[in-house]
């Protein structure tokens, strides 16, 4: 793959990566508006690096970082306005669309997984990112990626009730 | 790996909720802020990203700026204008030693009246549903940022301030029809 992309793939890249990158960066976001926010300074900082479109593992590594910059910098302006705005406000807002009960109950026990299984589950099954890439995105070994992945899976099928 | 095709399968049918449809604009507008600071590779960056960040958007960008400064500027110009004719007019030279310019002062700024608001939203963001208050009527949580600009205006000499300045306003939108 060449270095120096053209405009389509810039393009052609971003939008179908947007709503698996929105997605991984939610995980830390409290909100899709913040993720976005996220997603959109990754994708500048990669831009400006000049990095190969191709590598997708630096890509996500870039939206992690940042995340997880952005999660310090909102947990403590969220101490701040804890002070001033009710502490039971709470943001709804979906990640995925669902459409029955049984999507729903999955999405519930998603959410319930540790955060190491959980990134790595989005960026395998929503990114198609492999494990060599995953690895690279989370600085693991690819044996690690795999365990994790395939933890996750472990405790999403025993959580799951049966249909 | 086999165990876990059927949960593969479903999870794979779990759609992301989409980005919102003004997320590229905003990474074009990003982008093209950028460039005029990149040094590295300014040939390969120029060729591979020429239709992406098309140069009007970062025109506009500009235009803003542009026009920001340019109402500060004619703010300064009037309000030194006003400075400077002030002792032309209404006082002599000895004045300079005499206790009139507090007078001058006083009485001067008492003759600006308020002459207008202009209140500029130039960015909203939907930060999502909320729950305020324990209350189960769902609030939709807007953020804006403004610039807010008031005049005022001397009657008499015809002379006129104006002050700007950024604001930022949360507002809580009731959701109704679901």
């Amino acid at each position: 793959m060449e270095n120096v992309a053209t405009d389509e793939n810039w393009k052609t890249c971003f939008s179908q990566l947007a709503p698996g990158l929105v997605l991984f960066a939610r995980q830390w976001a409290r909100s899709s508006a913040d993720a976005e926010d996220i997603v959109q300074e990754a994708f500048v900082r990669f831009w400006r690096k000049q990095h190969d479109i191709a590598n997708r593992g630096l890509l996500y590594a870039a939206v992690r970082s940042i995340a997880l910059d952005f999660l310090r910098r909102d947990s403590r302006r969220a101490r701040r306005e804890s002070t001033a705005a009710s502490e039971t406000d709470q943001t709804v807002q979906p990640m995925f669309e669902i459409e029955d009960e049984s999507q729903r109950a999955l999405v519930a026990a998603l959410d319930l997984l540790p955060n190491e299984q959980r990134e790595v589950l989005v960026m395998k099954i929503w990114n198609d990112l492999t494990f060599a890439e995953i690895a690279s995105a989370l600085e693991i070994s690819q044996n690690t990626a795999a365990s994790r992945y395939r933890y996750a899976l472990a405790t999403l099928k025993k959580n799951l009730p049966p249909v | 790996m086999n165990d876990f095709s059927e949960i593969e399968d479903k999870l794979r049918k779990l759609r992301p909720v989409q980005p919102s449809v003004d997320l590229m604009t905003r990474i074009e507008l990003a982008l093209a802020e950028a460039r005029p600071g990149e040094s590295l590779h300014q040939g390969n960056r120029s060729a591979s990203t020429a239709g992406v960040l098309p140069r009007e958007r970062r025109f506009h960008f500009n235009w803003v700026s542009l026009g920001l400064g340019l109402a500060a500027a004619a703010a300064l110009v009037l309000f030194a204008r006003f400075q400077l004719e002030r002792p032309v007019k209404k006082t002599p030279a000895l004045a300079s030693i005499t206790p009139i310019p507090q007078f001058s002062s006083t009485n001067s700024t008492a003759q600006f009246v308020p002459a207008g608001l202009t209140q500029v939203v130039y960015h909203t963001r939907d930060e999502g549903l909320h729950f305020p208050n324990n209350s189960e009527q769902p609030m939709r949580r807007v953020r804006s940022h403004t610039r807010e600009t008031l005049r005022w205006r001397n009657p008499t000499t015809g002379a006129s301030l104006r002050i700007s300045y950024p604001s930022e306003e949360v507002s809580l939108v009731p959701v109704t029809g679901q």
